[in-house]
């Protein structure tokens, strides 16, 4: 590993020259929330962000997203991935990325998310400001965040900033960065680690505990208990930083000639998203119930993806239980509750 | 395209979104609703696809829908598919005719393990228009008839007027190598044959317990034709089943046709009933 | 396209607001689309009116008066597909206001509230006078989902009407959410399809194109009291503005052309 250390004073500098050489996207104030956005200034860089609205992932897989355009019915594919750095990302976002980087990648590789991906620089931050509805220190705690090319960690005087690619050392041309020294490299570890006792919610048990007892669970009544309230808005899927469906639809512009087959993000908590027309001609919505559509996100994050991502497809960022309205589906209530059945 | 100004200026011309076109051989009404095409593909590539297969069939503007090969690999030349006229996409997909391009994307999916069902006794359990997914396979075994034991096929349709591939079953009635059972749930004036659910055939004839079993049709047939299955005693990894769902990208990415943990698109459409019987959203 | 889709406007009670906003369009993607269609009638932007056949008819306003039934059933006669656009036809709109109240006459008219021609019954969807193929919710209605539901009429497709609510139009363009400056909001119950503009110009969702499909209501009441700060029959009464013939308490549930 190569660890390098640049003071506070240099730090709006080296922003700067990247600003300037680069394509920067980072966490930036919006009203009272924070959201991942092009950087234009280096104050607008906020790295005591708490959480953003939305999850990174959308530089890779952009809330719409043209797949395809065509013109009559002669079609071209639009992949135009743009060199990108991805800067000030939690470790919780970075593990995230790395799921959705493999279910991407699984069976059939989709570089409509990983042209650009591959020419991203992905760059964490350490976490600054604990979101109050956080548990990334309770949650998945065997898997390491990977897949990310540098890290910065605040410290004493300035940042350490530890390079673990040859995209991650190519941003070391932009400040004045020096060696860090062993002092400066366990500074940045205890920083990083101190955060995770720090979460408001806590998960009580073992990953791959819950997954085994929460999939025992499927015909417990919690789950219609649980989604009373639902509103079946799909915001906790939206928000979620592992969730990646999408529903593909075609459009054409104003010409009536020309258009796009676009995909638009998607989630299992709406009510249309597993209806049907069947051959037969009748419809079949596989998920009726307001229940089953919250047991299947439970399944999805505990259960389901274990096997293929080697822990749960949470991260504990805490974005759905905000976004939640009716509050019902912070994953720590479900599952402490389904735990002590 | 290439990446702008990155370093690693790869250039990605692969898009698993971007159908190729295939086109119309031939295109005529099987039933009132139901259009039988037989295509090409446009570039002449030849055939490559397992029986119980599929392809995401669409046209721009419109959108796409999975649809299962309806002929068998065996015939290279052209292939079919068989689209029912019941949404956005296939009422446009049925305008089409003889001369005009589809655009398909596939093969996609697992199809029927044929390996696992050469040399063995077969029975195939079609309902409606599950005979078009499951008409793939009947032809690779009749064509390729001496590799399995022995042959039996029970069609259920609705009614006469709703009997798909009228040419086929009257070979399939006259062939000596296939025992064929037909039904229908609702006769008419001119029909001699059987009249009830597809579940009365097991009575027609006898059904070896070391047979292989495939199963497609609509989902309410799934759960009577599998208590059939268990009175002969017929183990659950021999029986095979086609599920349907919302395949709406058939690449196992935008989550639509997720039975539990399985996606119907890239785990199926083909299942061995015994990996998913204990799946509480299968049936 | 060599036969030009010919399409008529009609309205009835409503602001006529829809039929502005269309004269609005005046751009580029609005001329385009004249390409496409030929108008044969439309009040606000010419004088011709036509008997002739129609294939596409677009009707504004709510069905508030008996009178206007036939009216309403001869443009069915003579039109192929028949389009409710803007909240007043595809809801009854503000319109609806009125069908819970009794005293409204005498409040708003004073002496005159016995003249014939104010006569109406409660304000319903065109909907409830005839079958209705489609509908372009909202108040007004939205250019560009006009734009999109007529260019799929044109290649013969059924447009796709969402049945998500505005929460999913909030999320995808990030924007804050009401609840989160300490507001209240009705995108959890409301139809979107107009892009949530107004929760991310900070003025909450009013459900202005009804609700989607099986509203969590109880829920919303909920919320309504416990993060929004509303009393109960505040909460309670709320989401009437646009939706008083989408509640479950509505005098006549509205006949959903969406699905």
């Amino acid at each position: 590993m190569n660890a390098f250390f640049i003071k506070e004073a240099d730090f709006t500098q080296f922003l700067g020259n990247m600003i300037g050489a680069r394509k920067v996207i980072g966490p930036k104030a919006r009203k009272n929330r924070f959201v991942f956005d092009q950087i234009r200034k280096p104050e607008d860089l906020r790295l005591d962000y708490d959480v953003t609205i939305l999850p990174p992932k959308k530089v890779f897989f952009p809330p719409r997203q043209e797949l395809i355009r065509f013109h009559g019915q002669k079609g071209s594919s639009c992949i135009q991935p743009e060199s990108t750095v991805l800067f000030g990302v939690h470790f919780y976002d970075i593990k995230a990325i790395d799921m959705t980087d493999h279910l991407f990648r699984e069976n059939n590789m989709d570089f409509n998310y990983l042209a650009q991906r591959e020419c991203t620089t992905l760059i964490g931050s350490n976490v600054q400001n604990i979101f109050k509805r956080a548990f990334f220190g309770s949650v998945g705690k065997g898997v390491a965040p990977k897949g990310h090319d540098g890290f910065t960690t605040k410290i004493s005087g300035g940042y350490l900033y530890e390079v673990y690619t040859a995209k991650g050392k190519d941003l070391l041309a932009y400040g004045t960065f020096i060696e860090a020294t062993e002092e400066q490299i366990n500074e940045a570890r205890e920083v990083n680690d101190s955060v995770m006792d720090k979460c408001p919610e806590k998960i009580n048990h073992d990953s791959l505990e819950i997954s085994e007892k929460v999939r025992s669970k499927f015909n417990s009544p919690v789950w219609e208990e649980f989604a009373h309230d639902c509103f079946s808005c799909g915001s906790c899927n939206l928000v979620c930083p592992t969730c990646y469906c999408f529903d593909v639809q075609d459009n054409w512009n104003v010409d009536q000639v020309t258009g796009s087959r676009d995909r638009t993000w998607d989630g299992c908590l709406l009510e249309d998203f597993s209806s049907c027309s069947l051959t037969g001609g009748s419809k079949e919505n596989f998920r009726e119930t307001r229940g089953s559509r919250y047991r299947h996100r439970i399944m999805r994050k505990t259960s389901y993806l274990t096997a293929k991502l080697g822990g749960p497809a949470c991260v504990g960022c805490g974005r759905c239980s905000s976004s939640c309205t009716a509050d019902i589906a912070d994953p720590v209530n479900v599952i402490n509750r389904l735990m002590e059945e | 395209m290439a990446c702008d100004n990155c370093s690693c200026s790869k250039v990605y011309n692969e898009n698993i979104f971007m159908p190729k076109e295939a086109v119309i051989v031939r295109a005529e009404m099987a039933t009132a609703s139901e259009k039988h095409f037989t295509l090409k593909w446009a570039d002449d590539s030849p055939n490559y696809f397992e029986p119980g297969q599929f392809v995401e069939a669409s046209l721009y503007g419109f959108g796409e829908i999975p649809i299962g090969y309806a002929s068998s690999p065996t015939r290279t030349k052209t292939f079919d598919l068989i689209i029912r006229a019941v949404g956005r996409v296939s009422n446009a997909l049925h305008k089409l005719e003889k001369g005009d391009t589809m655009l398909l994307r596939g093969p996609l999916g697992k199809g029927f393990p044929l390996d696992k069902l050469r040399g063995h006794n077969i029975l195939v359990v079609a309902g409606g228009i599950g005979l078009c997914p499951t008409r793939s396979l009947i032809q690779y075994i009749i064509d390729r008839r001496q590799e399995f034991k022995s042959f039996n096929l029970f069609y259920g349709a609705r009614s006469p007027d709703d009997q798909l591939f009228l040419d086929d079953l009257a070979s399939w009635r006259k062939a000596e190598d296939v025992n064929y059972h037909e039904t229908v749930d609702r006769g008419s004036d001119n029909w001699k044959g059987n009249v009830g659910v597809i579940t009365t055939l097991f009575q027609k004839t006898e059904i070896p317990n070391d047979t292989r079993v495939i199963i497609c049709g609509p989902p309410i047939m799934y759960k009577f034709v599998l208590m059939e299955i268990d009175k002969i005693g017929i183990p659950h990894e021999n029986v095979y089943v086609d599920l349907e769902r919302r395949m709406k990208c058939g690449v196992g990415k935008c989550g639509h046709c997720q039975i539990n943990d399985k996606y119907v698109c890239t785990d199926g459409p083909v299942f061995q009933y015994s990996q998913i019987e204990k799946l509480e959203e299968a049936f | 396209m060599s036969d030009k889709v010919k399409v008529a406007y009609f309205d009835f009670t409503c602001c006529e607001g829809c039929q502005i906003e269309m004269t609005n369009f005046g751009d580029a993607a609005f001329l385009e689309l004249l390409n496409h269609v030929e108008v044969v009638e439309f009040r606000e932007a010419m004088s011709e009116k036509t008997t002739e056949r129609i294939n596409i008819a677009f009707i504004e306003g709510s069905f508030s008066r008996e009178a206007d039934r036939a009216r309403l059933e001869e443009i069915r006669e003579r039109s192929d597909i028949v389009i409710a656009y803007g909240a007043c036809a595809c809801t009854g709109g503000i319109n609806a206001l009125k069908n819970h109240q009794n005293d409204y006459h005498e409040e708003v008219y004073g002496k005159d509230a016995k003249m014939p021609h104010l006569d109406s019954q409660i304000a319903l969807p065109v909907s409830a006078a005839i079958k209705v193929d489609y509908n372009i919710n909202g108040c007004p209605m939205d250019k560009d989902e006009f734009i999109r539901v007529v260019s799929h009429l044109v290649h013969g497709k059924q447009p796709v009407i969402p049945n998500h609510p505005v929460c999913v139009e909030c999320k995808l363009r990030e924007t804050v959410c009401r609840y989160d400056q300490g507001d209240h909001c009705l995108g959890m119950v409301a139809r979107a399809g107009c892009g949530a503009p107004c929760p991310a110009d900070g003025i909450p969702c009013e459900a202005c194109r009804g609700f989607i499909d099986h509203p969590n209501e109880e829920s919303l009441v909920k919320v309504l009291m416990e993060k929004g700060g509303l009393s109960r029959e505040r909460a309670e009464t709320r989401s009437r503005m646009f939706t008083a013939n989408c509640r479950a308490d509505a005098p006549e549930k509205i006949v959903s052309p969406n699905k």
